[in-house]
This record gives C-alpha cells, sequence and structure tokens, in this order.
C-alpha cells in the first residue's frame, strides 16, 4: 500500500473520530459512522491507488529524460536517470508512486538548469528547448492527474451548503 | 471616532504558578470563560457573555460572535477571532490585523472598531482581537450568487472603488509603518521569497513547475507604481454588506505593503467569481480596472497585472500546499485540508499559462 493512500485512509477514520461521532447521538447515525470505518479499514487491508495513472505519469517523465538527455549533449547537465525506470510488468502502486515523486524532483532540478542564468548565458538555443520540452511533458503528466480530480466542491466544504 | 486601543495588561507570570503551556485544541467553552474574565478587566466590572456561538469554520481563524453584558454599560454585540494552534498558516499573529484595523479607523474604508487584543496568547490560550459586531452578510465567493444582477453590480462598483481608497492611503503615518517589511526597498520581492520558503517545506509531493515559476516571478517582479498598504485577501468573500451598501472589510491577516496590482489581480481571479472572468460575474474587467483608476489614481500596468495574475495563482497554489502540510505532516485530522489539496494539478496548469502571459 501506498504511503499516501493509508494517509487518507487513516485521515478519514479520524475525521470521522474527531469531529462526526462526538456531534452525533442519533444511534442510527452512529452506527452508519461506525459502518463506514469498518468499510474504510477494510479498504485499506484490500485496495490501493490505481497503477495505471501512475505508470502513465513515470512513462511521460522517462520520455521526458531520454529528450533532455539527447538536447543537452556535451553540456555540464544535473544527473539525468537511465531509463526506463520502471521493469516491464511493474504494477506495485507504491513503487510507482515513488519513482513519479522522484521524477517530479528530477525534472526541477533540470528545468531549474536549463532556465538558469549561467545555462542561458552558455548555450541559449539548446537551453530554451530543454526548457519548452521540460515544460511540455510535465503539462502532459499534469493532464494524467487532472483526468483523475474531481470537480472541485470547494463551496460545499468551505461553506457546509449544499448549493 | 475609535478610541485609542491597547493591548492586553496581562502579562505572563509563569512563577505566579496560572498560566498553562498553549493547548493545541480550541475549547469553546474554554475561550467562553476566558473571554468573560479578560472583559471583566478590560471594562471594569463583571461582564456576562452571551449568545456565544462560532460564525464559520474557517480554514484559518476561528470567528466567534457574542453579547458583552455588565451592569455597569449598555449590552455590546462584539466579534471574537482567534488564532487556532493548527490553522493553516499557524503560528498566528495577531498584528497584521490589528495594526490594519487602528490604521484604517476613521478613513474611507469601513473596517470593524478594534476593541482589544492580545498578542501573545496569555488571556485565552491563543492570539485573538476583539472588535464591534458589523451588521451585514457574507458573499460566498465559489457559487453563483441568488442576487439579481443591478444588485451584484452595486456592490462590485463599492468594493473596486473602497480598493482604489485603501490603496491611496498614506501608510507611513499610520501603524502599518511598523510592519517587517516596512523599511524594505522591494519589500513585495520579499514576499514571493516568503511563500516560496513555504512551498519550499518538505511534503511528499514536488512540483516542478512551482519551483521553475516561483524563481521566475522573484526575477521578474515589477517595480510597483507606488508601495500601497495591500489588504492580502481583498475578494468576494471578505466583506460584509447591508441593505446594498458594504458595511466591512473583512479579513486582513494577509495585509502588508506593497504593488497595488497585488490586490486587484487577487480580486479578478475567477474562483472568486463563481468561475466567471468578470467580476463577481457582472462587472467587465475593463470596467473593474478603469473605476479602480479613477478612484485610486494609479494607473494600472497590463504587464504588471498579468504578473501578479500569475503570482495570484502561486498563492493559491502555496495555501493549498498549507492545507496538504497540515494533514500529511501535522497530522491535522481536519479532511477539508486533505481535499483541498486534490485540485493542485488543476492549479500549476492554470498557473503555467498564467506565466506564459506575464512573459
Amino acid at each position: 500500500m501506498t504511503k499516501s493512500f493509508d494517509l487518507v485512509v487513516d485521515g478519514v477514520i479520524d475525521a470521522l473520530r474527531a469531529h462526526v461521532l462526538p456531534n452525533s447521538n442519533d444511534d442510527f447515525v452512529r452506527g452508519q459512522v461506525f459502518s463506514i470505518i469498518f468499510a474504510l479499514n477494510g479498504l485499506k487491508l484490500a485496495a490501493d491507488w490505481k497503477a495505471g495513472p501512475l505508470l502513465e505519469q513515470v512513462r511521460l517523465q522517462d520520455a521526458a529524460f531520454s529528450e533532455v538527455r539527447r538536447l543537452s549533449a556535451g553540456m555540464d547537465h544535473p544527473p539525468i536517470p537511465a531509463t526506463p525506470r520502471a521493469e516491464t510488468g511493474l504494477a506495485d502502486p507504491e513503487r510507482l508512486e515513488a519513482l513519479r515523486d522522484g521524477g517530479d524532483r528530477r525534472l526541477g532540478e533540470l528545468l531549474l538548469w536549463a532556465a538558469s542564468a549561467s545555462t542561458q548565458a552558455a548555450q541559449p538555443i539548446a537551453a530554451n528547448e530543454i526548457e519548452r520540452t521540460l515544460r511540455s511533458f510535465i503539462r502532459d503528466q499534469l493532464k494524467v492527474e487532472i483526468g483523475m480530480t474531481p470537480k472541485s466542491m470547494l463551496h460545499q466544504i468551505a461553506t457546509g451548503d449544499e448549493r | 471616532m475609535q478610541q485609542a486601543v491597547a493591548p492586553s495588561d496581562r502579562t505572563l507570570h509563569p512563577s505566579a504558578g496560572h498560566v498553562l503551556p498553549p493547548p493545541n485544541v480550541v475549547d469553546d467553552n474554554v475561550i467562553r470563560s476566558a473571554l468573560a474574565v479578560h472583559l471583566g478587566r478590560k471594562f471594569g466590572g463583571e461582564v456576562v457573555i452571551d449568545g456565544f456561538a462560532r460564525k464559520s469554520s474557517g480554514f484559518s481563524w476561528i470567528t466567534y460572535s457574542f453579547v458583552a453584558r455588565s451592569s455597569s454599560a449598555p449590552d455590546r454585540k462584539l466579534i471574537l477571532r482567534v488564532g487556532p494552534p493548527n490553522g493553516l498558516f499557524a503560528p498566528y499573529s495577531v498584528l497584521p490585523q490589528v495594526h490594519a484595523l487602528q490604521s484604517m479607523a476613521g478613513k474611507t474604508v469601513p473596517v470593524p472598531d478594534l476593541v482589544s487584543f492580545d498578542q501573545d496568547g496569555a488571556e485565552i490560550g491563543f492570539p485573538f482581537f476583539i472588535c464591534e459586531h458589523v451588521k451585514g452578510e457574507v458573499p460566498a465567493p465559489w457559487a453563483s450568487s441568488s442576487l439579481d444582477e443591478d444588485h451584484r453590480r452595486d456592490i462590485a462598483r463599492q468594493f473596486i472603488a473602497i480598493l482604489g481608497e485603501l490603496h491611496k492611503v498614506d501608510w507611513s503615518k499610520t501603524p502599518l509603518a511598523s510592519s517587517g517589511r516596512a523599511g524594505e526597498a522591494r519589500g513585495e520581492i520579499g514576499a514571493i521569497a516568503a511563500w516560496r520558503c513555504s512551498l519550499a517545506r518538505p511534503t511528499a509531493r514536488y512540483y516542478p513547475l512551482l519551483d521553475w515559476g516561483g524563481r521566475w516571478l522573484e526575477e521578474n517582479c515589477p517595480s510597483p507604481p507606488r508601495r500601497a498598504v495591500v489588504h492580502g485577501d481583498y475578494r468576494i468573500g471578505n466583506f460584509l454588506e447591508h441593505a446594498r451598501k458594504i458595511t466591512a472589510i473583512l479579513d486582513w491577516e494577509l495585509t502588508h505593503l506593497g504593488d497595488p496590482h497585488e490586490d486587484l489581480a487577487w480580486a479578478l481571479m475567477p474562483t472568486f467569481n463563481a468561475g466567471s472572468r468578470k467580476f463577481y460575474g457582472v462587472v467587465e474587467r475593463e470596467e473593474v480596472i478603469e473605476l479602480y483608476q479613477t478612484v485610486s489614481g494609479i494607473p494600472i500596468s497590463a504587464k504588471s497585472l498579468a504578473f501578479y495574475e500569475a503570482f495570484a495563482l502561486y498563492q493559491a497554489a502555496a495555501i493549498q500546499m498549507c492545507a496538504v502540510r497540515a494533514f500529511e505532516v501535522d497530522r491535522f485530522n481536519d479532511m477539508r485540508m486533505a481535499v483541498m489539496g486534490s485540485q493542485m494539478a488543476s492549479i500549476v496548469r492554470a498557473f503555467d499559462r498564467a506565466l506564459e502571459a506575464a512573459a
């Protein structure tokens, strides 16, 4: 199980125990809350994030690394991981999540390097192309995440109003 | 005319044995009891707290309304705001809000009168301030308003005109002149750096576009047309209106000195206008800018406004990451914090687009 999945489930259970149960005096409602906690504990044992979107993000990162390696040939750049980073058939969400998060940090280092004054001064055309390429791949990666994001409920969350 | 207000005169006396370590949870009953003691000393006689109730369960400061009753004076309807130990921007200081309310008193920007405050939290366990209750309702920024268009236009134009008045204030002769960044030549760059520091705090997720974009903002921050009092959270939802008139501007916790474009860009964010590009869903941007310039006398630069629209999204992302951190790292058991972070990808993409427009 991934750490973030675990955190979310634990957070829901904690919030129900701390905020909902103490304010529920109706036996039926309390029974519903305890049932939800039980179901969540079951999910903790049996469920996890989907591997597919994580794998897609890791593949996009790998494509970005390959392209930057090609564009930065001969330049003094931060380390670029060897690709592919995920072995064939890897479907463990915990390992994929760690690869995705680690990949984001590498992409950040490369982006900051490409946009730095020293790189821009030394090789402006290549630096701009690397910056553009990285931003493009990162945007594609964000699209994968946006596709898994439910519609915002900020109004309901902030006000408690169903409208 | 507002009376001069001094901070609470109660000081910490650890040796006396009656000062406890600050609690981690805000207990409404404890707050109410301590409030009665505080106001009794402040007003010079026994005070009974009546109708004590949380006004909202906001993400940051906790707001209570109550009536203070005493035998020696008429009843006073008051508002208490408490900075909780685990809120979004904890640890809290009351001073930005206190200085703002003091500075705006008697000016053309409507604010509640300040009654009392305590920065060190000795009185009730947390930093707090008390102000007069002001009549009015708070409109919701995230959902379409049920008010008719003419009504909203009236309010929207008042709100922009008040912003123009705020930015005209000569802060050098107000308590805001004592704020930390008052002496800095480019304080607005310091504000960007502060948000970058906030984003650099460790969390599970790292967003490369935010890291890179934050540096771009710091390196490309335009010079302001003048240094003004920036409210910092000037938007639909942070004022009271009654009978088609704005009666008070609220929530001054992010007040600082900076570029007036910052408030204008923040107010225009579609997020705070029920998703609309029009201000309050009814006033075109061009009309907002024209009205603002007329009232304030400050020329608006399209380039600076684009910069601060990108900065607004950067701040929004940083605030969401504060919520993620409160949930993941500080283990604050408020699920609103956890789900706020679920919109990060959308915000980062919008920020990236705004940077392209600003570059």
